[in-house]
């Protein structure tokens, strides 16, 4: 046998698994919510022409945007101290920050839940204080929705930013400064470029996340903050509308690939290594 | 070389696979789709009883009702199924079920006229009821809640729960809803959804499942809920000055049907089983242990023993039962008019 072949034919069995297991079901998905056409179509129309829908598409991404700023900022700033802490106590603080990760999202959701509560920790906090008089309702709104989205997404921005700013050479910093740098200066035009593909990397991961961040959704957010896996759900088992199941998926499967493109894109504009 | 032992190893796994099979379905098996709550009592005073009297297995599935409906549907291999009312009408109306033939539920004869079928005479008959109506933390809400107009009262301002337009009861808030202006909601949709809007603003969180309220009762984010009674005794647990009370305009009622899917090859075993789930002895059993609601004539029950679950002629007489082929006709727009208010 041609030995130019062999490293493909070995390939076989790993995307066969790959076709149908992901790409056949996923493709399959897709295609019914279109078919057939002219029907398909119609769906479409129908399922955009309804406020409703077009309000949780929106609210959808709108959610899953401030997450994922408000991630990598928490996150860069947590691997900002990491990395310039004394070495021996970085991979304590590291362990510790990704802690929650070893907690599901579902109990993570219910610490919140009493946090947040009418009766919950912080409510009685600001009535003991007398800052107010009556407890504030802050669960099932959009505030404990995207509380709850960054506690779970700010450990996987620090992760993927601290591997980025470790590798950040003491002396470029230096010679920046002495270059006439302010510290101002070296965190725009040196830090953050170098950061960029730590940031571009751990936006991805938290935006196509918090877009499918169902259980977190549910218990937090609610009807009144109902999300595109929310609405999913709802359609595909509780109302057996797979049709409109169908489409969800389809908008979600497109939202992440143009966030996934924007995103790459962006990186090779701002990083140093790649773009201009 | 090896490829070969690995190609002979996999058919002779597949072929013993194959020949397993027969051996297995020797033994007489029915498949009873159902909620999965009450385990133990269910299999003491239910399944294991039928068991040794038919001399059949009974392999049971369980999950909520859309999702053991679609498996139904769409994969089958279930004999008699248990849905609450709503559930059970979209399965009626997508053909899923076989005619029920009544001469073979003889206890049929002795079960409350309201249950007997409650969607009709070719459907699967109701086997227990259960009540929506509204428990509410009487320490906390000083005016006595009588009316399901209350539910519209200022002094209740994001204080209550409502179940989500997709379950059991959810469409019938429409209803109450409509009621409350003297609007029809089937004829006038607007009316019943516009004073459904008038509600919003007490409305915490529309919940999905009956734990969800007892959690919000436990942790004080809603004082009132509106809900099945079978959620009485845990909510009272968590919040013990809890009150359910009758209300002026009645309580509705959510009949849990047995139907045997159409697909079932054991309509025989089928309509036996779902006798025997309607047996006096059975029903009485279960009311003590589960709750369930006994609708056969025949059980007698202490006042003691039938705690929360409606009880006799006159009270579950008394329920109301809504049409359930128009509501469900009328599901996709509520649905869309329910999220137009609650969903933004």
């Amino acid at each position: 046998m041609n030995r130019k072949w062999l490293p493909l034919l070995l390939t076989v069995p790993a995307l066969a698994l790959i076709l149908f297991l992901l790409i056949y079901p996923v493709g399959d998905t897709l295609a019914e919510s279109f078919l057939p056409l002219d029907q398909g179509w119609q769906r479409y129309v129908a399922f955009f022409s309804e406020p409703y829908n077009r309000t949780v598409i929106l609210r959808t991404i709108k959610i899953a945007t401030i997450t994922t700023v408000l991630s990598l900022v928490f996150g860069f700033i947590a691997a900002l101290f990491i990395t310039r802490c004394p070495a021996k106590y970085r991979t304590p603080l590291l362990i510790l920050s990704v802690f929650p990760l070893l907690t599901g999202a579902v109990v993570r959701a219910f610490a919140w839940m009493i946090i947040l509560g009418r009766k919950g920790l912080l409510n009685n906090l600001l009535l003991n204080l007398g800052i107010v008089d009556q407890p504030v309702p802050m669960l099932f709104t959009s505030f404990s929705l995207v509380t709850g989205l960054v506690y779970l997404f700010t450990p996987l921005a620090i992760l993927s930013l601290v591997g980025v700013l470790d590798g950040i050479e003491k002396d470029v910093l230096d010679a920046s400064s002495s270059l006439g740098a302010n510290p101002l200066g070296v965190f725009t035009q040196v830090i953050l470029p170098l950061a960029v593909p730590g940031l571009i990397v751990g936006g991805v991961l938290i935006f196509t996340g918090s877009l499918a961040a169902f259980a977190t959704a549910r218990l937090l957010g609610g009807d009144r903050q109902a999300i595109m896996p929310t609405q999913l759900y709802e359609k595909a088992m509780v109302s057996s509308d797979w049709n409109t199941a169908g489409i969800i998926a389809t908008v979600m499967v497109l939202v992440t690939l143009v966030a996934i493109l924007a995103m790459g894109k962006l990186a090779r504009r701002f990083n140093p290594a790649t773009g201009g | 070389m090896k490829l070969a032992y690995l190609a002979s190893a996999l058919t002779i796994t597949s072929s013993l696979l194959a020949a397993g099979s027969p051996a297995l379905a020797q033994e007489k098996t029915l498949v009873v789709s159902e909620w999965g709550f009450s385990n133990e009592a269910l299999e003491e005073h239910l399944y294991k009883p039928f068991e040794e009297k038919h001399g059949v297995k009974i392999v049971r599935e369980t999950g909520n009702n859309p999702d053991r409906l679609n498996k139904l549907q769409i994969r089958g291999g279930v004999d008699v199924i248990f849905l609450t009312d709503a559930f059970s009408q979209v399965g009626l109306d997508a053909g899923a079920f076989a005619k029920i033939d009544r001469s073979k539920i003889p206890n049929l004869a002795d079960v409350y006229e309201i249950a007997r079928a409650p969607q009709g005479e070719d459907a699967g008959p109701a086997f227990t009821v259960g009540r929506y109506g509204i428990i509410y933390d009487a320490d906390a809400v000083k005016e006595p809640i009588t009316s399901w107009k209350d539910l519209w009262r200022s002094d209740l301002a994001d204080r209550i729960a409502l179940p989500g337009f997709n379950t059991s009861s959810g469409p019938l808030t429409v209803i109450i809803a409509g009621e409350r202006v003297g609007a029809d909601a089937f004829k006038d949709a607007d009316a019943a959804f516009a004073s459904l809007a008038e509600m919003k603003p007490n409305v915490v969180k529309t919940y999905t499942s009956g734990s969800e309220l007892v959690n919000l009762f436990s942790t004080g984010e809603v004082v009132v809920g509106a809900l099945q009674d079978f959620a009485i005794p845990a909510i009272q647990a968590a919040v013990p000055s809890a009150k359910w009370v009758p209300l002026e305009e009645g309580n509705w009622g959510i009949f849990s049907t047995a139907n045997i899917a159409a697909k079932s090859e054991n309509q025989d075993l089928a309509h036996a089983f779902i006798n025997w789930r309607l047996d006096p002895e059975v029903q009485r059993n279960l009311n003590i242990t589960t709750g369930d609601a006994a609708i056969n004539a025949k059980t007698e029950l202490k006042a003691e023993e039938v705690k929360y679950a409606a009880h006799g002629a006159e009270q579950i007489g008394a329920l109301r039962k809504p049409d359930y082929q128009a509501l469900n006709a009328a599901k996709a727009d509520w649905e869309r008019r329910w999220n137009e208010i609650f969903g933004n």
